[in-house]
């Protein structure tokens, strides 16, 4: 297997933005293209991941109309689907793609249009990660399922609701410094708490966003990065795991298996620990799950996640600075953009030039999770120069 | 007088091959791969893993909200996603902790219904 890195990035804003997938997901490949100087002969193949094109927008086959429209045609494209972690499972493709040899230089981008659709009708087709047959047709939601997470949670751990909050409070402030996030403004713990309810415990402001957005990122072997690039980013190690498809499914909920999994994975191939991890973008579609993430991630002990991010310990500038970018709660959730959406924001931290930086960021982890926590990809990004 | 007197029993699926139950209908035994289960009666005695009340609901749902879905352990066999009713879904102090006691009530349109004991 050949050493992998990045030479290109792309992205939109995350926020209420004109136009479809198509276009979305061009202009972010766009942009990865312009930043890695490749030229369009020279892209092996593109994977996009996408969740919710054919459901709210009825458009199906978004990775060969993405990639014709950049003028990549001609070479094998394709959408991956993984729910909310359908761009996450782009990248891995693409990182697999690249280190067997099969090319020296793929694209994997991620995109969603969702803000045209009401929210009865997003909260659906979000609804339709879940197992139809089991859970979808009892009426829970996405909000539901994390509400019933942090209802145990907060029952085994004794977590209180203002800690909880922490979470939201945080990243809004650092949402606040990133021209990318869609919620610029920060909140306060009471306006978390005393926000309306949504799926109790679980408040709105508890709650990301829906967005529309695209992000990309050009992929080639690690040996060929300085034909592209003097500032490459490796790509460390990646780790996909498949969980449990509905809520029902765990024995403990608290924990998620497949984000434990996927984590395993790319600890073992980029060959370091938690404790080496020294900026995060994970999953924060809801405060739990953050909270619950630190720990699956093992950043913390199961139970002391809401403690330690009440303490100001995922800070940007604490042990382990968490989300920086405002995470999801902050820039957005399209949905099949999170993944390398959060990508795009550890390479700025790698490249020293993020609105947030992490005083000498040299490695990064990104957290991408889908339905029920039926499939997560972890991916250990590392500094060029680290070695 | 037993305590599950005038509580339905709740129709678990078992497994034909190997025997491992089910809450909800299986496609194929996860344990096997055998295609073919039978109905088994368990006591409809039950308890909350942890509950939400949804007010914010999908569009197949719309019009039912304050709703309240939970995972409920049926004896110590199975646990299923369920509807709790019983209980005034509005009121957030009213949706029962975790660990509280609930009984089985039936199955309407694809859902299994349980309320407080």
């Amino acid at each position: 297997m050949r050493d992998v890195s990045i030479v290109g990035t792309g992205t939109t804003e995350f926020g209420v933005l004109d136009g479809g997938v198509k276009d979305l997901g061009s202009r972010a490949v766009a942009r990865a293209l312009r930043d890695a100087g490749v030229e369009r002969p020279d892209v092996g193949a593109l994977y996009v991941g996408n969740f919710v094109a054919g459901i709210l927008e009825g458009q199906g086959a978004v990775g060969p109309i993405v990639a014709d429209e950049v003028g990549l045609s001609g070479a094998p494209a394709m959408t991956t689907e993984g729910a909310c972690a359908s761009s996450g499972i782009a990248l891995r493709q693409a990182q697999r793609a690249v280190a067997s040899g099969e090319y020296d230089v793929v694209v994997a981008a991620g995109v969603e249009s969702m803000t045209d659709a009401e929210t009865p009708e997003f909260t659906r087709a979000l609804g339709s990660a879940a197992d139809r047959l089991t859970e979808g047709v009892t009426g829970l939601t996405f909000p539901g399922f994390y509400g019933i997470y942090l209802d145990r949670y907060m029952h085994e751990y004794g977590a209180t609701r203002e800690e909880v909050a922490a979470v939201s409070v945080k990243n809004r402030a650092n949402g606040a410094k990133n021209p990318r996030a869609r919620f610029r403004e920060p909140v306060t713990t009471e306006e978390v708490v005393e926000s309306r309810l949504v799926a109790d415990p679980l408040r709105l402001y508890d709650c990301c966003p829906a967005a529309d957005g695209a992000s990309a990122v050009v992929l080639a072997a690690s040996d060929l990065a300085g034909e592209f690039t003097d500032d490459p980013v490796e790509v460390l190690g990646t780790g996909h795991a498949t969980g449990h498809n509905a809520a029902h499914r765990y024995a403990d909920l608290t924990t998620l298996d497949a984000t434990v999994d996927a984590a395993e994975s790319a600890y073992a191939e980029a060959g370091i620990g938690p404790s080496d991890v020294d900026v995060v973008e994970l999953h924060d579609c809801f405060t739990p799950a953050e909270i619950g993430d630190s720990e699956d991630l093992g950043f913390f002990e199961k139970g002391e996640g809401a403690r330690a991010v009440a303490e100001g310990r995922t800070e940007v500038g604490g042990e382990v600075p968490i989300n920086p970018s405002g995470g999801l709660l902050s820039k957005g959730h399209p949905v099949g953009a999170t993944g390398i959406g959060q990508v795009y924001e550890v390479c700025r931290q790698l490249r020293g030039d993020h609105e947030n930086q992490v005083e000498d960021a040299e490695v990064g982890l990104a957290h991408n999770l889908g339905g029920s926590g039926a499939v997560c990809t972890v991916t250990v990004l590392g500094r060029g120069d680290r070695r | 007088m037993s305590a599950d007197e005038g509580v339905p029993e709740f129709p678990a699926r078992v497994c034909v091959d190997c025997g491992t139950l089910y809450g909800h209908e299986p496609s194929v035994c996860r344990e096997c791969g055998a295609e073919t289960f039978e109905t088994e009666r368990l006591p409809g005695s039950a308890r909350l893993y942890a509950s939400t009340t949804i007010r914010v609901p999908g569009s197949d749902h719309q019009g039912q909200e304050p709703f309240v879905v939970g995972l409920v352990d049926v004896g110590n066999a199975v646990r299923v996603t369920a509807r709790i009713e019983g209980i005034d879904a509005g009121d957030p102090d009213a949706r029962p902790a975790p660990d509280s006691p609930l009984e089985y009530v039936g199955k309407r349109d694809g859902t299994f219904y349980f309320r407080p004991a």
